[in-house]
């Protein structure tokens, strides 16, 4: 049999796992290609209209698998750290790639809750049955998995360059070059090195996100707000980059937390959707490395609204 | 939110605590509240804000908010719409009643008590005063949904939706629940006397989405009005009653008729009212309704993974469904267009006999 893994959403951040985990098991897998233009017209095509990019990415992805695997895994993640969610779109995917993409093979689509191993074991064991009826075989894979998933870091902590800055957003945002249109080399190629929230301590995120008046219960918010708001707070970086794709609907709230708890910070807020085109998408970032370079020269104070910043006279003010 | 805030009103006349009223959600609240919401928030967010400053232009100095832990994100309503009043300079104090698994019970004891601080009244009297407002929660979203299928059957068009109106204004004017109930038998029996003529057959739509947008008029651009004008017999299932019933049943666990009948659809939970928007589907083509509208604020998450599931009820059930985006944008000619076309299609189903009834 063959397993059909779409390379898609928190692909990047979990797929030593799946993949381990059904080679373990003696199955063949699929892994979708790289997202490119072909992914994302499928994805545009068979996804309802109202979903956020990366969701059409990954029906892009699943689509493209159709015909080459017998059972197609959609990860229903609900859950990666205790009483968090992920968002409501993972917690409906099968369903709504089952719903949306005709001629589907059968979709794996038990959920995920993988704040403990114990409860992900009960992902593992739902799953292996399609497989094997041997579960001491099941746990043995998902064990081996599970140690090789340990091991994969993620994460970019770019050294060596004159600026830095904090790059937030979901990690399928951010790992996909495709879909960010290479923002990471972009930045490097500006002379500013990039640092995600893999780098920093959890224990320094729940120090950030305890100040807020209400516990957040998306492990996406927790993590970029505490990550943004300490870097920004510590002086660690010159300057916040927020990728988020149009009308998700956890970014909308993120993004505005982080732009309230990190006051007087310079701070891009990058939207992407199916028609962002590049060269609007090119002049902000070169724009913001301008500002932030600016502001090393000059020093962080901003100058007042309506004055230019090159001094001189009749600079001074909006004629 | 539509008239829930009748009851409210009269468990605060009861209770003897200050209130403020802001004016109907309209243009105005949605304008003010759009000028300070984040942009992608969804629309339910911007017209509380926007209720909020008009409230405090009235002298309003607490606001008092249901919360939620996800994953839908009206539980995060509470704390970014507290931080962005504080940036504007409002001093408002904001209690978010949550459930007692987040807050522990005596969290949530605590911060009733600060709700019903002021009041003089002794603990069974609040008690008393609570167990009349779901009581008349009840007795105006029946009051209501009578109207709503009456509609379809008066003999002079357009009287349900008047005496509607009328009740809102009246009941506006009530002091305490006992004047409130009276409101409302009043008005029940003036839909009584009613004309109707029961050899109509109506064409009849259930509403679903998600629960703000489809109970407040405003959102939804007055849709259950205009359908009442176009003669439409209506159904909605999510009430603000319902909102209550449904806090106790999920405390017990049990679950209600829209799960059951959701579950071959979508079996799991996944915040916001998902579920009873594909059960409210299946259950009103069971019930034998020609069709179903589903309404939803821009960027809902629940909802745009129930809009995806919905086309598959549609072809498995043979059972017209239409959904319908709002947000800030929404134009109202368009709005209406889609809607009379919708009408028009299941009048013709009806009278070829393709819905099979």
């Amino acid at each position: 049999m063959t397993v059909g893994i779409p390379k898609g959403l928190l692909f990047h951040k979990y797929h030593p796992f799946f993949e381990t985990f059904f080679t373990e098991l003696g199955e063949e897998i699929a892994v979708s290609a790289d997202t490119a233009k072909d992914t994302l017209d499928l994805g545009a095509q068979y996804c309802v209209d109202d979903a956020c990019l990366p969701v059409k990415v990954f029906h892009g992805h699943a689509a493209s698998l159709r015909e080459r695997c017998d059972l197609l895994l959609v990860p229903r993640f609900m859950r990666v750290r205790a009483r968090e969610f992920i968002c409501p779109k993972f917690c409906g995917l099968p369903e709504m790639v089952r719903h949306s993409i005709p001629g589907l093979p059968p979709v794996a689509g038990a959920p995920i809750y993988a704040h403990t191993d114990a409860c992900f074991y009960g992902w593992a064991r739902e799953t292996g049955l399609c497989c094997t009826k041997r579960v001491s075989r099941i746990k043995r894979a998902f064990l081996i998995a599970l140690e090789k998933q340990k091991k994969h870091r993620t994460g970019i902590d770019d050294r060596g360059f004159s600026l830095r800055v904090a790059l937030v957003g979901h990690p399928y945002n951010i790992y996909d070059p495709y879909v960010n249109m290479n923002l990471v080399k972009k930045l490097n190629r500006l002379g500013i090195g990039a640092v995600t929230e893999e780098n920093l301590a959890d224990g320094l995120i729940d120090a950030q996100v305890r100040k807020l008046s209400k516990r957040p219960f998306w492990t996406f918010a927790r993590n970029a707000y505490g990550f943004a708001v300490h870097m920004a707070e510590c002086g660690l970086v010159d300057g916040i980059v927020y990728i988020s794709s149009f009308a998700c609907g956890i970014d909308s709230v993120t993004t505005e937390l982080i732009r309230l708890g990190a006051p007087g910070v310079p701070y891009l807020l990058l939207k992407i959707d199916e028609h962002t085109g590049e060269t609007g998408f090119d002049t902000r970032v070169e724009a913001f490395a301008d500002l932030l370079e600016r502001r090393r020269a000059r020093g962080p104070h901003l100058p007042a609204h309506g004055k230019r910043l090159s001094g001189g006279k009749g600079a001074a003010g909006r004629a | 939110m539509g008239n829930a805030y009748l009851a409210v009103k009269a468990l605060l006349d009861a209770l003897e605590v200050e209130y403020v009223i802001p004016p109907f959600c309209g243009r105005e609240a949605l304008r003010l509240g759009s000028l300070v919401s984040p942009e992608e928030i969804c629309l339910p967010f911007k017209i509380n804000m926007g209720n909020y400053l008009q409230s405090i232009e009235r002298g309003a100095d607490t606001v008092v908010i249901t919360g939620s832990c996800g994953p839908c994100r009206f539980g995060e309503y509470c704390e970014l719409q507290a931080r962005i009043l504080r940036r504007l300079g409002h001093d408002v104090d904001f209690i978010v009643i949550e459930r007692p698994s987040e807050i522990g019970l005596r969290g949530l004891l605590r911060r009733l008590k600060r709700v019903a601080g002021d009041s003089g009244k002794r603990g069974a009297q609040k008690l008393n005063a609570l167990i009349w407002a779901v009581r008349i929660m009840k007795l105006i979203d029946a009051l209501e949904a009578r109207a709503h299928t009456l509609a379809g059957y008066e003999q002079n068009r357009g009287e349900c939706r008047r005496l509607l109106h009328a009740f809102r204004r009246d009941a506006q004017e009530a002091n305490g629940p006992n004047e409130m109930a009276g409101v409302i038998r009043a008005y029940g029996r003036k839909l009584d006397a009613v004309k109707t003529d029961r050899a109509k057959a109506p064409v009849k739509i259930a509403i679903v989405g998600e629960i703000y947008t489809i109970i407040e008029p405003f959102a939804n651009l007055y849709i259950e009005d205009r359908l009442m004008d176009y003669g439409v017999s209506t159904k909605r299932r999510l009430s603000p009653g319902w909102w209550v019933d449904n806090l106790l049943r999920s405390a017990l666990r049990t679950p209600s008729g829209a799960h059951r009948a959701a579950r071959g659809y979508l079996g799991l939970e996944i915040g916001g009212h998902a579920r009873e928007c594909i059960g409210g589907a299946v259950l009103a083509k069971e019930e034998g309704f020609d069709g179903a509208i589903q309404i939803f604020p821009m960027g809902c998450m629940p909802e745009i993974v129930s809009k995806s599931i919905l086309p598959s009820v549609a072809r498995d059930m043979d059972f017209p469904v239409l959904s319908l985006v709002v947000d800030e944008m929404t134009g109202e000619a368009g709005f209406v267009t889609r809607l009379e076309a919708f009408v028009d299609l299941l009048e013709r189903r009806r009278d070829r006999g393709v819905s099979g009834r």
